[in-house]
């Protein structure tokens, strides 16, 4: 019974607050980063790195706390249940995009601001040094010839892999056993130890083994070969028809609550785009085999959306059982 | 050769990385020792603290907390029944009977000790057997990690005292809170009762904070007014002839830590209770029944969880894939301090092998230091009186569990453990295999799906895989002769054989 | 097995009835998952763990029959009677509900201000008064609280 009034008085005493510090210039305290993978990953990555750049920038500090759990649901509901006063961030990667399709929650960023996209990672198909394929092309042909056969390193409903293999289901067919990890690190793991025959994974994460001759890339998910791995072939030379799919790639993102104020959502904007175009964080995103975006506003939206219609379809084509609706239904055009 | 030694011994003579080292080491048993700080939060609070420092500075203070942190762990577990991180909880079983027998000063004594032997033999492993060791970790494909789990869940007749029909319930819900959240294969909920924070599932940290310390604070409430057990502060640094007594004990326990350590999927938590269990099967005679104070019940764990440092650094060291989830942050540190974690670690940057092997050294060295000054302090934490220690606890719970996930849910969630705890406790449940359940279900389903997938969802398949390869074939048969020892039909086979 | 009989403790019985009950809640919630699991499907794991939990609570259960109650207690109501004067002393219940009230204050009023208050109002009550000295330890937890996990940690409390 008090709920509603308490409530009602914080918010009251809130707007009281932020009218009075309106005068004030963002930001006067701490803000709180919430990264929705765990420690060590990616995104934890690629957010660690960035964000002294911005603490430099709005000279403040940013208290990164890592929300993993749910492919990320936990960490971004966390950020949309706090204030909307531009106190809260979510570091995020791809997956929020795909939670309505697969049901895993009924929010994507749509119902979040934009404040940057900071980059792209590339996709390479590895497989253990001492496999029998040299390239996708020949990996296909056996899986044609023995299909359910080949052991694919997975990491879950909605991971990376599970998407590039609806991607490559999409325009082909490439039947095998999916071993699901708990994500790249285990998955690589087992890949060494020869237990698995190939996995899709983010440059970010294979790109060193590769180097180091312990696995090799059989395609890079890209049109064209790529400087980081010359001798990679693009997988449109074995399957040419999934060039409509590209360029692809799981990417990173920072996002405010959508009713942050719009001062807060410019100084955000401002510092986060001067910071990914920093020297030293450009250097850290080529050596991590990312590429760099920098996007906001429309161009961030336009990049969102275009990445959702291109994979909601791709993994509608390929499988639309395992999915909890259509992308029609959710209102996602066609690419 | 000259390249090595002067690697090994940067650590030592550079007075800022000497400092850091100590600096680290300090901070990391009171990181340890406060349940819900863990290492891996401090190390990833160091990176975007160390963001402009020298990745050498860096390094050492990140390994100096992971050794302190590690060993800090056993300070609370035998000072209040408490454990300070996953890897104590076995330390409780015999460490906590002897403080109440007045000998904490003792126990951590010992346990300091024990702590640094193990850690050394560690360390020593990694420096003079990465490479093959990492070879072998890699051998461990998705059935062996299932039947080193199935391994693990035979330990419940170890950790449940008097009735086993109890234990098994226990085991089986504690893996039943480990599963609760969404599933790895097809995200989809399981046994989150409709709740959309339940999706992330519980933190093990949480339950064990829950069903130790909570439980805990209420079970004492009962010896409010009881006048603390007074300590004896004398005899705290055991005596030499002790320690060449556990010796031999401590080697085995640190190679089954090293080992245990260096598997990807497994850490210092699962060492720590594989040598507990293997100190009660081939102690014949300890110094006190295991359970009621036994100082080979302390030996074993801690110098398992330890040496398991040394070995979480192989994998990392030689293939770049991180040994548990403390080096999957510090290797997060060295790409964002633009390094290359990977195979070419080693070739590239030939210095941070011997370098960490130098640093490991040295933070063991530091922590007999520390370990054994200060005890006399540590151990009148016993003789504060209750009615200010319980509540002090219950706040120490709230914010441990708050700091893992921010959630308040999750503290919600450890007063519930808390209270369970509490009524399990008083009716003659364990605590210890609630938690093997919880630290093992996820692995055993994981694993086992794993296993599945890769034969083709296969049962025939599966089964024929746990006895067609080698390393198989030795787990399979060690849980066969575990299994026949531990029921009915060893009596009834000697019986047999005596009669023939 | 030993040979002596064992004694049921007060209120052991309806406990281990709730365990019981607490298996078959799960094997409700398990099922739920994707009705009779296959072998190797996201239920199969939660419903084996929930049979086991079952079958395990239902072996505790038939050991009562070899144990026998403490020969004092004489008839239901008086184990209830032990029961309650066991675990419901007045200073754990008011340990329990004042915690309980504490959690729920956390995010009302703030981290700080209710640990103040729970540490203060449990100091002042288990140690007869001495209201002075219990404000000042409370002060100095909170402070050591504060140093350690705000400052150093940077945990954000509520």
């Amino acid at each position: 019974m008090f709920k509603p009034l308490l409530v009602s008085t914080a918010v009251a005493l809130g707007s009281l607050a932020m009218a009075g510090s309106a005068l004030a210039e963002y930001p006067e305290r701490n803000i709180q980063g919430t990264i929705q993978w765990g420690e060590g990953g990616a995104t934890d990555n690629v957010a660690r790195s960035l964000t002294p750049h911005v603490e430099e920038i709005l000279d403040t500090t940013i208290v990164l706390t890592n929300r993993a759990g749910g492919t990320g649901v936990i960490g971004m509901n966390h950020v949309m249940n706090q204030r909307a006063d531009g106190y809260n961030l979510l570091y995020g990667a791809e997956n929020p995009l795909l939670y309505q399709l697969m049901g895993l929650a009924d929010f994507t960023y749509a119902d979040m601001h934009t404040v940057n996209i900071i980059g792209q990672g590339l996709v390479v198909i590895a497989a253990p040094a001492d496999s029998p394929f040299d390239s996708f092309a020949d990996l296909l042909e056996h899986a044609h010839e023995n299909p359910g056969e080949l052991r694919m390193g997975g990491t879950g409903a909605g991971g990376l892999p599970n998407t590039v293999l609806a991607m490559i289901n999409a325009v082909d067919e490439l039947d095998v056993r999916n071993v699901t990890f708990g994500g790249d690190g285990p998955g690589i793991t087992a890949m060494l130890g020869g237990h698995i025959d190939f996995m899709p994974l983010s440059l970010a994460a294979a790109g060193e083994q590769i180097r180091g001759g312990k696995l090799k890339g059989l395609a890079v998910v890209t049109t064209d070969e790529i400087e980081a791995l010359p001798d990679v072939p693009p997988i449109t030379e074995a399957l040419p028809d999934i060039e409509s799919f590209l360029p692809w790639g799981p990417f990173w993102g920072v996002f405010v609550h959508k009713d942050t104020p719009d001062e807060a959502k410019a100084a955000l904007e401002e510092a986060y785009e001067e910071a990914v175009a920093s020297d030293e964080f450009q250097e850290f995103l080529e050596s991590y085999g990312a590429e760099s975006l920098n996007l906001n506003g429309d161009e961030a939206q336009e990049y969102l959306d275009s990445w959702q219609s291109v994979t909601a379809w791709s993994m509608y084509e390929a499988d639309a059982e395992s999915l909890e609706t259509t992308p029609e239904e959710l209102g996602i055009p066609r690419p | 050769m000259s390249d090595t030694f002067s690697y090994f011994l940067m650590a030592w003579l550079d007075p800022q990385l000497l400092l850091l080292t100590a600096l680290g080491t300090l901070a990391g048993i009171y990181v340890g020792a406060i349940p819900g700080l863990s290492v891996t939060m401090a190390v990833s609070i160091l990176i975007s603290f160390t963001f402009a420092w020298d990745i050498n500075n860096a390094l050492a203070l990140m390994v100096g907390i992971y050794v302190g942190g590690v060993y800090g762990g056993s300070r609370t577990a035998i000072l209040l029944n408490i454990p300070g991180a996953p890897s104590a909880v076995v330390t409780a079983l015999d460490g906590y009977p002897l403080a109440q027998r007045g000998e904490a000063g003792r126990a951590i004594g010992l346990s300091t000790v024990m702590s640094v032997i193990g850690g050394l033999l560690g360390t020593l492993v990694l420096a003079g057997t990465a490479p093959y060791l990492a070879d072998m970790a890699l051998e461990f494909a998705s059935r062996d990690y299932f039947l080193i789990a199935v391994l693990g869940l035979l330990l419940v007749s170890t950790l449940s005292g008097k009735s086993l029909a109890r234990g098994i319930f226990s085991v089986a819900l504690g893996a039943t809170i480990g599963l609760i959240g969404m599933d790895q294969v097809t995200a989809q909920p399981r046994l989150t009762m409709g709740s959309m924070q339940l999706m992330g599932g519980i933190h093990y940290v949480v339950v064990m904070i829950g069903l130790f310390g909570a439980a805990e604070a209420f079970y004492q409430l009962h010896n409010l007014n009881k006048v603390p057990i007074k300590q004896k502060v004398d005899k705290i640094i055991p005596p030499l002839s002790m320690v060449l007594k556990f010796l031999p004990l401590s080697v085995r326990t640190s190679l089954i830590g090293v080992i245990v350590g260096a598997l990807p999927g497994t850490g210092g938590d699962i060492a720590s209770l594989f040598a507990y269990d293997h100190a009660k099967r081939s102690v014949k005679h300890p110094s006190r029944p295991f359970g009621e104070g036994a100082y080979e019940g302390l030996v074993a764990p801690e110098t398992a969880n330890n040496a398991a440092v040394g070995g979480a650094y192989v994998p990392m060291l030689t293939l770049g894939m991180p040994g548990d989830a403390v080096t999957a942050v510090i290797i997060g540190a060295l790409v964002i301090h633009g390094l290359n974690p990977g195979p070419m670690l080693m070739v590239e940057t030939p210095h941070i092998f011997w370098f960490t092997v130098g640093n490991l050294a040295l933070a063991n060295l530091f922590l007999l230091f520390f370990g054994l000054t200060g005890i006399k302090v540590f151990t009148k934490v016993v003789e504060v009186p209750k009615a200010i220690l319980i509540p002090l606890i219950l706040v120490l719970c709230v914010v441990g569990t708050y700091s893992i996930n921010s959630s308040m849910m999750e503290v919600y969630w450890m007063l519930g453990f808390g209270i369970l705890g509490y009524w399990l406790k008083v009716f003659g449940f364990q605590m210890g295999p609630i938690i093997l359940g919880v630290i093992l279900g996820p692995l055993l389903d994981e694993t086992y799906r794993q296993a599945m997938s890769s034969e083709g969802e296969s049962l025939g398949g599966f089964l024929l895989a746990l006895v067609s390869n080698p390393l198989s074939i030795v787990l399979t048969s060690v849980i066969v002769l575990v299994l026949l020892s531990q029921t009915p039909a060893k009596s009834w086979l000697l019986a047999r054989t005596r009669r023939s | 097995m030993s040979k002596k009989i064992e004694r049921v403790q007060a209120g052991e019985k309806v406990f281990d009835w709730l365990l019981l009950l607490l298996s078959i809640g799960v094997l409700v919630e398990a099922y739920r998952i994707d009705g009779i699991p296959g072998l190797n499907s996201p239920g199969s794991f939660p419903v084996g763990l929930a049979l086991i939990m079952l079958a395990s609570s239902l072996v505790i259960l038939f050991s009562h029959r070899r144990k026998r109650r403490d020969p004092q207690i004489r008839g239901a109501l008086h184990e209830f009677q032990v029961f309650w004067s066991e675990h419901f002393q007045p200073h754990i219940v008011v340990f329990t509900l004042v915690s309980v009230a504490y959690l729920t204050a956390i995010v009302w009023v703030s981290f700080y201000l209710s640990t103040f208050l729970f540490l203060s109002v449990m100091f002042i009550y288990y140690r007869n008064g001495r209201i002075l000295s219990s404000l000042l330890l409370s002060g100095l937890a909170i402070a050591v609280i504060y140093v350690l996990f705000t400052l150093v940690f940077r945990v954000y409390l509520p």
